[in-house]
C-alpha cells in the first residue's frame, strides 16, 4: 500500500502514449497464444487423415493412423492452456458442468465435445476395434484388458461386422471434415467477432485460422512421421512424404495469400485505426511477424518445397529439407497466432498508445507452464502408439470391400 | 442391431448419464440464483478488504488543504489519486493527533520530480492537433528534465513542489 506510487511509476513506465486503465497489463498471455495453436494441430491433422480416407489417397496410408493419433493427443490437451489460464484449479471443472449457450467463449464446450466423441473417438474406434479385438486375444494381463475395455467388449470381427465398421468410419470422417473446420473456425471466429479490436476484426478470420491451422496440423504429421521412422529405424516411404509435402505446399501458399489478402485490405482500407496497427507492425511486432512469422515460417519453407515441385534431389536431402521446414513451418504458425494474441491486446483502443509485454519463464502464465501443455501431448501420443501402433495393423483390406 | 452399435449406444448413454450426475453434484449451489453465475461469488468478493476511502473522508480532518484545492488547478483530483489507498488511515488516524503517525498508517507523500512527471511528462497521446494550433490544455505539460531542473543561482537540482504548492499548484 505504501509503494502505491511507485507501482504506479512502474507500470506507467510500461506504457508508452496514452492507454485506457484496463489495457496496461496484457489479460491473455502465452496460455492463450496456445490455445488456438494447438486446436490448430487437431484440425489440421485430421484433415491429413481425412484426405486419404475420402479421397482415398492410398500413397497417405502411412500417415493416416499416425495423423489420427496425433490429433487426438492434442486433442485431448486442447482445453488445458485454458483451464490453467483461468488460475483455479481447485474449481477449474465448474466451467465444465455449467454449459452456455449463448456466450461465444463458452459455446467452445460444445464444438471441442463434437469433436472429440462424435468424430475423433468414433474415428479412431471403428477403425481400431477389430485390431482391438485380435490384439485382446494376443496379449495378456493389464493390457488385455485395456484393449477388451477399449473395444467395449465387442468380440464380432466377422466380415459382415468390420465391414459396417468401415462404413461408419467412412461416414464419420464425411461429417468429421466440415467438423474439423467447425472446430477451428470457431477458434479464429472468436478472435474475428471482436468488433472493438481493429487488428481481429476481420470476417477473414475463421478461415486465415483455419488454412494455418491445416498447415500446422500437416506439417506436425510430417515432422513426426519422419522422427518416428527414425527412432524405429524403418524407412521412410517417400512417395507419401513427397505427396503430403506438395499438399503442405499448396495450402501453405493458399494460407499465405489469404494473409496477404487481409493486409491488402487492411492497408487499402487505412481506417482510422491503420496508424496504430502500422506503428505496431514495425515495432512490436517485427520480429515475431516479419522474421518467424513471415520469412522463415512463410517464405523460405514456400521456396524450398516449391523448388522441390520442379526439381527433386536426392532423397537424403529431401528428407532433411522436410524436417527443417515442418519445424519452420511450425514455429512459423505458433507466432501467426502469437502475432493475432497478443498483438491485439498491444495498442491502445483509443489508438493513441501501446502496452509492453514481458513473459516470464516461471508462474502459471510462464514459458514453463506452456512448455508442459506441448509436451504432455507428445507423451500421450507416445502411449497411444504404445497401445495402438497403426504399423501392427493386421489389414486385411484386400478381401474386405471399402464402400 | 450389430453388436457394436448397441455397445456404443449404451457407452454414449453411461457417458451423457455419468455428466448429468456430475453436474448435479459438482454444480455450485449457488449457481443459477440469479442468471448465470455462482450468486455466492459476489458476497465472497464483497468480504475483501476495501482499500480506498474516497476524498470527502478527508474533509474531516484536513478541511484546510480540501479547502486549499477546490480552487486549484488539481481541483478535480482525488487526495487518494497522490496518496495512495488510505482507507486505514482514516480510520485510525485520529488516535494520533499531533503526533507521528506509525508506519502502516502513513501515506505516500509523492514529492519528486518523477511523481509529477507521472502526469506531466510530455506524452504526444495527449496532445491535440488541429489544423493549425496544438492544444495541449487537456493537461500541461513540461519536459521535466529541463523545466526549471536547478536552481539559477545555487545549481542545486530543485524539486516541483518547491515552487508549486501540489495542493494548489
Ligand atoms: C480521522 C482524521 C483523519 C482523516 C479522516 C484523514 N486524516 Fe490524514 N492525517 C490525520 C492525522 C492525525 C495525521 C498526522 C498528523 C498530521 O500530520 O496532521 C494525518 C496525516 C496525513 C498525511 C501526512 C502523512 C505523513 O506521513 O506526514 C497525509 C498525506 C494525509 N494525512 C492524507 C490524508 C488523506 C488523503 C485523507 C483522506 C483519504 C486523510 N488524510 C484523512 C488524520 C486524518
Ligand atoms: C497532486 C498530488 C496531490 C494531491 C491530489 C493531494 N496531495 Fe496532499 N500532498 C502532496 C504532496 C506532494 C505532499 C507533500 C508536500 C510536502 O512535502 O511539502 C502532500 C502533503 C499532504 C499532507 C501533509 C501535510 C503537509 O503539508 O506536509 C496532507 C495532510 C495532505 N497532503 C492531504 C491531502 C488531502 C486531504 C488531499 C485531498 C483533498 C490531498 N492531499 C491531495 C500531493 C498531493
Ligand atoms: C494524477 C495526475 C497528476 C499529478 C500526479 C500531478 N498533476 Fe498537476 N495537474 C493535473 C491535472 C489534471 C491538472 C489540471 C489541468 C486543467 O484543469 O487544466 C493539473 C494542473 C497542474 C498545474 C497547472 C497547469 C496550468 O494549467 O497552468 C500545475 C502547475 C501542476 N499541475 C503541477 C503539478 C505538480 C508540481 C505536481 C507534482 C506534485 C503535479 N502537478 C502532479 C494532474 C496531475
Ligand atoms: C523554479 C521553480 C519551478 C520548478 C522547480 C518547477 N516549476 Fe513548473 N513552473 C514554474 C513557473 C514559474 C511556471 C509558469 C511559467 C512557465 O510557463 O514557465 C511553471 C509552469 C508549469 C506548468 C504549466 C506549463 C504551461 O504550459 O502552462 C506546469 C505543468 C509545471 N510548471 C509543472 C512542473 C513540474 C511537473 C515540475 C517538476 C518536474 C515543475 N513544474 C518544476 C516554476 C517551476
Amino acid at each position: 500500500m505504501e509503494n502505491h506510487l511507485q507501482d504506479l511509476h512502474e507500470v506507467l513506465s510500461k506504457v508508452q502514449g496514452y492507454v485506457y486503465p484496463n489495457e496496461i497489463e496484457l489479460n491473455w498471455s502465452i496460455l492463450i497464444v496456445l490455445y488456438p495453436y494447438i486446436t490448430g494441430l487437431v484440425a489440421g491433422a485430421f484433415i491429413l487423415a481425412s484426405l486419404e480416407r475420402i479421397f482415398k489417397l492410398h500413397i497417405l496410408k502411412p500417415t493416416y493412423g499416425l495423423a489420427l493419433l496425433t490429433a487426438l493427443s492434442f486433442m485431448l490437451v486442447a482445453t488445458m492452456p485454458l483451464v490453467s489460464h483461468l488460475g483455479k484449479p481447485l474449481r477449474a471443472y465448474e466451467i465444465m458442468v455449467t454449459p452456455h449457450l449463448s456466450s461465444a467463449m463458452a459455446i467452445f464446450g460444445f464444438v471441442y465435445l463434437w469433436y472429440l466423441m462424435v468424430v475423433l473417438l468414433l474415428e479412431i474406434w471403428f477403425d481400431y476395434r477389430r485390431d482391438m479385438v485380435i490384439w485382446a486375444n494376443e496379449t495378456k494381463g493389464i493390457k488385455r484388458f485395456l484393449y477388451k475395455a477399449l473395444s467395449l467388449w465387442t468380440t464380432d470381427i466377422s466380415p459382415k461386422a468390420v465391414a459396417l465398421d468401415k462404413k461408419l468410419g467412412y461416414i464419420v470422417t464425411v461429417i468429421g471434415v466440415p467438423s474439423a473446420f467447425l472446430l477451428h473456425g470457431y477458434v479464429g471466429f472468436i478472435f474475428g467477432s471482436i468488433k472493438a479490436n481493429p487488428w481481429w476484426s476481420t470476417v477473414l478470420m475463421p478461415v486465415i485460422f483455419l488454412f494455418s491451422a491445416i498447415v500446422s496440423g500437416i506439417a506436425l504429421v510430417m515432422l513426426i512421421y519422419i522422427l518416428l521412422s527414425k527412432i524405429r529405424k524403418q524407412k521412410i516411404d517417400m512417395a507419401c512424404l513427397d505427396l503430403i509435402a506438395r499438399y503442405l505446399f499448396y495450402i501453405l501458399l493458399i494460407d499465405f495469400v489469404l494473409e496477404g489478402l487481409d493486409q491488402i485490405h487492411r492497408i487499402y482500407e487505412a481506417e482510422e485505426s491503420f496508424e496504430v496497427l502500422h506503428m505496431l507492425v514495425f515495432g512490436k511486432l517485427f520480429y515475431t511477424m516479419f522474421i518467424l512469422q513471415g520469412l522463415l515460417g512463410t517464405i523460405v519453407p514456400l521456396l524450398t518445397l516449391g523448388t522441390f515441385q520442379f526439381v527433386q534431389p536426392k532423397e537424403k536431402i529431401r528428407k532433411a529439407v522436410y524436417l527443417v521446414t515442418s519445424a519452420l513451418i511450425l514455429i512459423g504458425v505458433f507466432f501467426m497466432r502469437w502475432n493475432v494474441v497478443i498483438g491485439g491486446q498491444l495498442f491502445s483502443k483509443s489508438f493513441y498508445g501501446y502496452t509492453s509485454f514481458k513473459i516470464g519463464m516461471i508462474g502459471t502464465e510462464g514459458y514453463l507452464m506452456a512448455a508442459v501443455w506441448i509436451i504432455v501431448p507428445f507423451i500421450i501420443l507416445s502411449f497411444l502408439l504404445w497401445l495402438l501402433p497403426p504399423w501392427k495393423k493386421k489389414d486385411e483390406d484386400a478381401d474386405i470391400q471399402e464402400v | 442391431m450389430p453388436q457394436q452399435i448397441k455397445r456404443l449406444i449404451s457407452a454414449f448413454a453411461i457417458v451423457i448419464l455419468l455428466f448429468l450426475v456430475m453436474q448435479q453434484v459438482l454444480k455450485p449451489s449457488s449457481f443459477g440464483v440469479s442468471g448465470h453465475y455462482r450468486f455466492l461469488a459476489i458476497q465472497e468478493n464483497k468480504l475483501k478488504e476495501l482499500q480506498y476511502a474516497g476524498s470527502e473522508s478527508c474533509i474531516k480532518c484536513h478541511e484546510d488543504i480540501h479547502i486549499e484545492k477546490s480552487d486549484g488547478y488539481h481541483a478535480q483530483l482525488k487526495c487518494e489519486v497522490c496518496h495512495g489507498p488510505a482507507l486505514r488511515h482514516v480510520m485510525y488516524a485520529d488516535k494520533f493527533e499531533n503526533e507521528e503517525l506509525p508506519d502502516s498508517l502513513k501515506l505516500n507523500k509523492p514529492d519528486e520530480r518523477k511523481d509529477c512527471a507521472v502526469c506531466h511528462r510530455i506524452n504526444a497521446a495527449r496532445i491535440k492537433i488541429t489544423f493549425d494550433t496544438i492544444d495541449n490544455s487537456m493537461i500541461k505539460q513540461v519536459d521535466p528534465m529541463k523545466h526549471n531542473l536547478v536552481h539559477k543561482k545555487t545549481k542545486v537540482e530543485l524539486k516541483c513542489i518547491e515552487c508549486h504548492y501540489p495542493h494548489q499548484p
